[in-house]
């Protein structure tokens, strides 16, 4: 009879993953099926690598991705290293200043090394290395920090008793019991980068266009939607592997470690310049937007504010500042109305998983595996005929950005759903707590991290949502990264500092966002 | 030649762990300091191994002052209280660790480790996950281990405690058979007199700062 009600319990528990899976068929499974079968001609599956654009983006998008993750995974091994282990000075702050770039607005982002950079520079593969850098080192923290932060001080020690060096230690101990999360880390980093789209409009230029960038010129600009089916199919299987490799592992919860565990050694000369060049490099490009919104080429001026706010008219510059603030944060909300709920149940779905829910866990994790900007593309081509003409619908966008959303809150909120016991559940029933007082006094206050980081990543990643975005957007609701990345497409000086303007505003507040709603379980 | 441990003392902040400690193991012999919990011994055997430095004082040994000397030069082995087992190697390959440390010969290594296998009695158990391993089988790992690479000085840090009481008293005799069969210049603390007894050829109460507190 027990093990009856234990096996319904069980059951139940995978009903959970419902609302999760039908956002995901929804946003990703069903427009992929429609995209893959109605627009592609044939011929275009072979003809369409022969065009030298698509080439040059393919040669490009490999080429910058694996630049890009391999200066990540090495600068983030060994800022992770000692920021995981070691007792310093501004630990804290450094964290904070490490993990919050990832939620960061892309377009909001490449406009700060374009006000960082010399104007030679703007538009250069070295540039978007360094964004793609600023953005992934918070991949690397996050995933390895907790496996290292969790190796015993002894365990060193032993090694170093048996005769190895600092050296042998690292390459015996350390860096093995770091592998599957350095792993995990670098196919993520190698992803992210490989996708790369809002930076890359920004920073990118002639010979500078990744394949989501070609994608977008073909679908949108040559109206070759066939081609860009071809292109985006092909992308989403060269990221299918990465992404396999990445979710293969269960070091990837994106949460950040604990401070208690870490030992008191302290840092020497070397690590500190290290880590005062990293914060250099984290705070001088956003000072550098702060100093560039408020200067013309020549002069200091507050013309971009003024455009800005509304207050001066510019030629060529019509939105209202306002209506897109309110459309970003409208959007925001409801998007983190959407994959919070859904993707907390889908971690209780898939909390101490078993193998019928590893497959379960990857539909969930599939909107993590294909660029935003494929989804956008699919999302315009399904939904834009009868019966399921939701193209005009506003709810679109704010629903697209909650399947973007939510593998990161259930990837986050896992390892909380995990660590609630069993038995802690047991307890209070046996003291008396039915099921919904059971939820509302222990489960909830158990799960405050897991949703305080959840909303904060649904809010951030809904706001600064560039890809998707970009192909469903409608002139009327335009969000900030849309009108950030329409100034910086104009030519002039006005535009271009009203851009540094709202991608400043747009970071500070999404920071705002994420430090406020997330400190406490951050760090 | 001996390990001779002369006038050391170590406080964490203000308060005062160990204070002039002076004390000598004779080479080949198993000396055993026995002291109350939280009275410093660790903290000694983390000095003498190198892993902390004495606010004062020194550690000879065979004559030569370890002072500037890294713990990984030192070869002195440590058998930790709580093993400290590498959880991703098996069991071969963490008795041969100190051996690919120090770059042995690969079939001197691989015969070393046979041995010290064999004389831990776990030779079965090579290709085991440590993960598998009982408490008693874990600790018999942990001495293998620090004894491969030859080390001058074995330190034993508690490392009985956590088995019940027939395992206890089975590995004490091992472990004193083991230390005898290796002549191992050992230095043991624990809490337990009769432990020591077992194990150790001089036994010394450890005169500590908190002790006299």
């Amino acid at each position: 009879m027990v093990g009856h009600r234990l096996e319904m319990k069980i059951r139940n528990v995978r009903i959970f993953a419902i609302p999760a899976a039908i956002l995901v068929f929804v946003t990703a499974v069903f427009p992929l099926i429609v995209l893959a079968t109605s627009v592609i001609d044939r011929a275009d599956i072979f003809s369409i690598w022969t065009k030298s654009p698509v080439q040059r983006a393919l040669v490009f998008s490999l080429w910058q991705a694996l630049l890009s993750t391999a200066f990540t995974i090495f600068l983030g091994v060994i800022a992770t290293w000692y920021l995981s282990r070691y007792q310093f000075f501004g630990r804290r702050t450094f964290i904070a200043l490490v993990t919050v770039p990832f939620v960061l607005p892309t377009v909001a982002v490449g406009a700060a090394f374009i006000a960082v950079l010399p104007k030679a520079l703007h538009h250069s593969t070295l540039a978007i290395v360094l964004a793609h850098i600023f953005f992934n080192i918070s991949i690397v923290v996050r995933t390895v920090g907790p496996r290292w932060n969790s190796i015993d001080d002894q365990l060193i020690d032993s090694a170093r008793t048996l005769g190895a060096s600092p050296l042998q230690t690292w390459r015996h101990v350390i860096m093995p019991l770091g592998k599957n999360a350095v792993f995990s880390a670098t196919a993520l980093t190698f992803f992210m980068s490989f996708t790369s789209y809002g930076i890359i409009t920004i920073l990118g230029g002639p010979g500078l266009a990744t394949l989501d960038i070609e994608i977008y010129r073909r679908a949108v600009q040559l109206g070759d939607l066939s081609g860009a089916t071809v292109l985006a199919i092909a992308q989403m299987l060269l990221i299918a592997i990465a992404f396999l490799l990445w979710s293969r592992s269960r070091s990837t919860e994106l949460i950040a470690f604990r401070v208690q565990a870490v030992s008191h050694r302290r840092l020497s000369l070397a690590p500190k310049c290290f880590f005062l060049a990293l914060a250099a490099f984290f705070t001088v490009p956003l000072l550098a937007l702060v100093a560039a919104s408020m200067r013309t080429s020549h002069s200091w001026s507050l013309s971009g504010w003024k455009v800005f706010l509304g207050i001066q008219n510019q030629r060529g510059i019509d939105f209202n500042m306002w209506q897109a603030i309110q459309t970003s944060g409208k959007y925001a909300l409801i998007a983190s109305c959407i994959a919070l709920p859904t993707g907390i149940a889908a971690a209780y779905a898939l909390s101490n998983r078993r193998s019928s829910q590893s497959r379960l866990s990857a539909l969930v994790i599939l909107p993590l595996a294909i660029s935003p900007v494929v989804i956008g593309l699919a999302i315009l081509i399904t939904y834009d005929f009868q019966p399921f003409d939701f193209r005009s619908s506003w709810l679109l966008i704010p629903v697209v950005h909650a399947a973007i959303a939510l593998p990161f809150v259930m990837r986050s909120a896992l390892p909380v759903v995990d660590g609630i016991p069993n038995d802690l559940r047991s307890a209070a029933s046996t003291l008396g707590a039915g099921p919904w007082r059971r939820l509302f006094t222990v489960e909830l206050p158990l799960l405050k991290p897991a949703i305080s980081t959840g909303l904060a990543f649904s809010m951030a990643m809904s706001l600064g949502e560039f890809g998707a975005t970009s192909f469903l957007t409608r002139r009327e609701s335009r969000t900030i990264p849309i009108i950030i990345a329409g100034l910086f497409g104009k030519a002039g000086e006005i535009p271009r500092t009203t851009g540094m303007v709202a991608s400043l505003v747009l970071i500070v507040l999404t920071a705002m966002i994420v430090v406020t709603i997330d400190r406490k379980s951050h760090i | 030649m001996s390990l001779i441990i002369d006038n050391v003392s170590f406080s964490y902040g203000d308060r005062p762990i160990l204070s002039g400690l002076s004390l000598e193991v004779p080479t080949g012999t198993t000396t055993a300091v026995v002291a109350p919990s939280g009275s410093g011994k660790s903290t000694l055997l983390r000095i003498i191994a190198g892993l902390i430095t004495p606010s004062t004082g020194s550690i000879i040994l065979d004559g030569k002052n370890l002072s500037l000397v890294p713990t990984h030069l030192r070869s002195i082995g440590m058998v930790f209280q709580d093993n400290q087992l590498f959880p991703h190697l098996n069991v071969y390959d963490n008795v041969m660790f100190g051996l690919r440390m120090a770059r042995t010969e690969k079939t001197i290594a691989a015969n070393r480790c046979r041995d010290l296998l064999d004389l831990v009695g776990l030779s079965q158990a090579a290709k085991q996950s440590v993960a598998t391993l009982s408490g008693g089988e874990s600790k018999r790992v942990a001495l293998a281990r620090a004894l491969a690479p030859s080390p001058r000085l074995l330190l034993l840090d508690e490392p009985l405690t956590g088995l019940d009481s027939e395992l206890h008293d089975r590995l004490a005799h091992d472990l004193q058979r083991i230390l005898h069969a290796t002549s191992t210049t050992a230095l043991l603390v624990t809490h337990s007199l009769p432990e020591a007894e077992i194990i150790s050829d001089s036994l010394r109460r450890l005169p500590t700062a908190v002790d006299s507190v």
